[in-house]
């Protein structure tokens, strides 16, 4: 037996304990095993402990809420103990505060009194019971001490008798028990201590049940608001039973009711778009056999048609029969992907556009170009023709325009070839070519554009330059871009020449770096992180799509794409892509667009197939 | 020489070397003094701008344009008739042109009559 001690101005025995003490009882979380051992001996009247456990437990599973769960309980004590009342204290998780109280039997004045009121230490019952964890006999008539607690209850006809301390499984304080006797009993009640030690026990058990509750209910509101945040549900998956259990989002993802069916693997492979049905089902195989965790993304087909992307990541661990378990989350991705996809078809389409935007700069260079020789050819055979109808003939002059004829017409034959240089390219190849013969047919096919301009062209074409891979008409439409670009940025400028300076030359990595210089307005700070944004641009007439389609065109070809400002006025854009024999990045590629996937890339390659 | 002399002078500006190599033999037959020169700067420093009475000019030309020929004779005073010929087929252009005075506008490749006609209008003959 624990040490007793009182709570009274002065001790008498008058045997009211049954255990024939006075004073305080041993702790119920100390000997639960025999209080439990005491149950038959302490039945209560009408109901015994089990039963009473019973119906406690059936209100608390019928998700009663605690205050009408403990207020049962002390009408059970109540109707127990004759000529007492009794009341549960709840105390706030910090055990130093009334947070709210339960009870039938008491003025509801009282109880509302003590809500909020702290538990002093030592001095008074409560903050004696709680301090010690022992329960406490209060005997009258009480000290000043104890008037606090006592009195405002003796006034309203109660009399304070005994605290209890409820305390849980660890020990730490939950709330107080305290048992009252009305003043029209004289006689002190008789109660056994195994009574309230039953009591405190039960009343523990459903504040512990219902904090847990509480937190656990709290920790799942948190889970749900966040999986709604974050457009992700979870699941766990025992691979050797089969067994799954996923949460109400999830389900409601799969258009499920997981409250009805149990969900199976076949279950949710109805749901399964059938094109990722193989994936999917393979993915559960290697998933199966334990290797690692797995992450994956799958289609979702529903009954209406509709299709769901989402995004799977499951991590392996065991449970707790040591049985392969994942837990996983389950991201529903078809926003990201729609939008995804709407920004790949706009790229195409600005790809598209801006490969006819820079084809009606080439047609009308292409026209200036051939019309040139024509015109000669023209007026050398209108010549040769009055040469030959004068009588009579001067042959010399005759054949003097016709020899002029066929070299003009030489000089038009080399324009088309330059052109099929540029143009009669069987689709897209990956092949080998000289970055500087590339650069001499844009220039050539260019100036006319550039000189209706006023810009002067200089080159600096690094001799022995290595051969690169890639595709020469994609190339070509980057320096002829970089070109325009460049000419179009010195439209307005008239107090300095306009000019531009094209270079090759290899860098320390054996790449080839082309740039291009011009004296242009060049860009603020500000521009320079836009510059290669799609819809970028400081041109009246621009779409803002050369450069951001250039760019993807240079990282295709494993290359870099980039713009700085010059020390004077303009701007040098350069371009550098790897040199020498393919690697194994391009080798069995066969196309750029095997490369890398890019969608601008894709729809050169069927553009160019359509030229 | 005296004979040379009463031919008007016609100057071709053009930097295609084409055109400076075939139209200067066909206005000669057709009955015209002819210098040719390969751009407007050429032309402007030479002693012909006075003498020429019909200009054949190109219009994209590196350096100074046929149009900024243009612009700088009636700068200066001198009212030379000029027929514009180029390899760029844009009606808006001709348009433009032929409302700023030009006697007319010729597309690459031209004929001998569209180049006579034109002649023919420059020099007020019907």
């Amino acid at each position: 037996m624990n040490l007793d001690r009182l709570i009274c101005d002065e001790v008498v025995d008058n045997g009211c304990s049954s255990e024939g003490h006075i004073g305080l009882l041993p702790p119920p979380h100390r000997d639960r095993k025999g209080a439990a051992a005491k149950d038959q001996a302490a039945m209560w009247v009408g109901l015994g402990f089990a039963e009473v456990a019973s119906k406690v437990g059936g209100l608390i599973r019928q998700g009663f809420p605690l205050p009408v769960v403990l207020t049962t309980l002390c009408q059970h004590f109540d109707a127990t103990v004759h000529g007492c009342s009794s009341s549960v204290l709840l105390l706030d998780r910090a055990g130093t505060r009334v947070r709210s109280s339960a009870g039938s039997g008491l003025p509801a004045s009282y109880m509302k009194q003590l809500e909020g009121k702290r538990v002093r230490w030592v001095e008074t019952p409560f903050g004696a019971t709680i301090n010690e964890k022992t329960p406490v006999i209060v005997l009258h008539p009480v000290s000043d001490t104890l008037r606090e607690e006592a009195a405002p209850a003796a006034a309203r006809g109660f009399r304070l008798c005994k605290v209890s301390p409820i305390l849980s499984v660890t020990g730490e304080p939950l709330g107080i028990f305290a048992i009252y006797q009305r003043e029209s009993k004289t006689d002190y009640p008789r109660f056994q201590s195994a009574h309230i030690a039953q009591f405190t026990t039960l009343a523990s058990a459903a504040i512990e049940r219902m904090r847990g509750d509480e937190a656990l209910n709290r920790s799942a509101a948190l889970l749900e608001r966040t999986q709604q945040l974050s457009s992700t549900c979870c699941f766990s998956w025992r691979a050797k039973t089969g067994e799954i259990s996923w949460s109400k989002e999830l389900g409601q993802l799969f258009e499920l009711d997981a409250a009805e069916v149990p969900v199976t693997l076949g279950l949710i492979g109805t749901r399964i778009h059938p094109e990722d049905l193989p994936s999917f089902n393979e993915m559960i195989e290697r998933a199966r056999s334990g290797v690692s965790d797995f992450e994956f993304e799958h289609r979702l087909l529903l009954p209406d048609n509709s299709v769901k992307y989402l995004h799977v990541v499951a991590h392996r661990t065991r449970d707790q029969e040591g049985e392969l378990e994942y837990i996983g989350a389950v991201q529903d991705v078809t926003h990201r992907r729609h939008a995804e996809e709407a920004v790949a078809k706009l790229r195409a389409e600005l790809a598209r556009a801006a490969k006819v935007a820079s084809l009606g700069v080439l047609t009308a260079a292409i026209a200036h170009e051939v019309n040139q020789p024509l015109a000669g050819i023209v007026t050398n055979a209108s010549m040769c023709r009055r040469m030959l109808g004068v009588d009579p003939p001067d042959i010399e002059r005759a054949r003097e325009s016709a020899s002029r004829t066929i070299r003009d017409a030489e000089r038009a034959s080399e324009v088309i070839k330059r052109l099929r240089a540029l143009f009669c390219k069987k689709g897209v190849t990956c092949e080998s070519l000289d970055l500087n013969e590339a650069t001499r047919e844009v220039v050539a096919l260019s100036l006319s554009e550039l000189e209706r301009n006023k810009v002067m062209v200089r080159t600096e074409l690094t001799g022995e330059l290595p051969p690169v891979q890639g595709d020469r008409v994609q190339l070509q439409q980057v320096i002829l871009n970089l070109l325009l670009n460049a000419s179009d940025a010195m439209g307005g400028i008239d107090d300095r020449p306009r000019q531009i300076l094209i270079r090759t030359e290899r860098d320390e990595e054996n790449r080839v770096q082309l740039s291009v210089r011009d004296t242009g307005v060049g860009f603020g700070p500000q521009g320079a992180d836009r510059l290669f944004d799609a819809f970028y641009t400081t041109k009246s007439n621009g779409m803002g799509i050369g450069l951001s389609v250039s760019r993807s065109i240079i990282e295709s070809h494993r290359g870099r794409l980039w713009a700085t400002p010059n020390d004077g006025p303009g701007a040098t854009f350069s371009f550098s892509i790897p040199s020498g024999p393919m690697t194994a990045a391009i080798t069995g590629a066969g196309t750029l667009g095997a490369i890398r996937p890019s969608t601008a890339t894709a729809a050169e390659q069927r553009h160019v197939r359509n030229l | 020489m005296t004979v040379m002399a009463k031919r008007p002078l016609v100057s071709v500006v053009d930097d295609s070397e084409s055109v400076r190599e075939s139209l200067p033999d066909l206005l000669r037959e057709l009955g015209y003094s002819v210098r040719a020169f390969s751009s407007a700067e050429e032309f402007l420093a030479s002693d012909c701008v006075g003498e020429t009475r019909c200009l054949i000019l190109d219009i994209v030309m590196p350096g100074m344009t046929g149009p900024d020929l243009q612009q700088e004779l009636m700068d200066r005073g001198q009212e030379i008739p000029i027929i514009f010929v180029t390899a760029q087929s844009d009606e808006t252009v001709r348009t433009r042109l032929l409302a700023q005075g030009a006697v007319d506008c010729l597309f690459k490749p031209f004929s001998d009559t569209a180049l006579c006609e034109a002649l023919n209008a420059a020099f007020g003959v019907s």
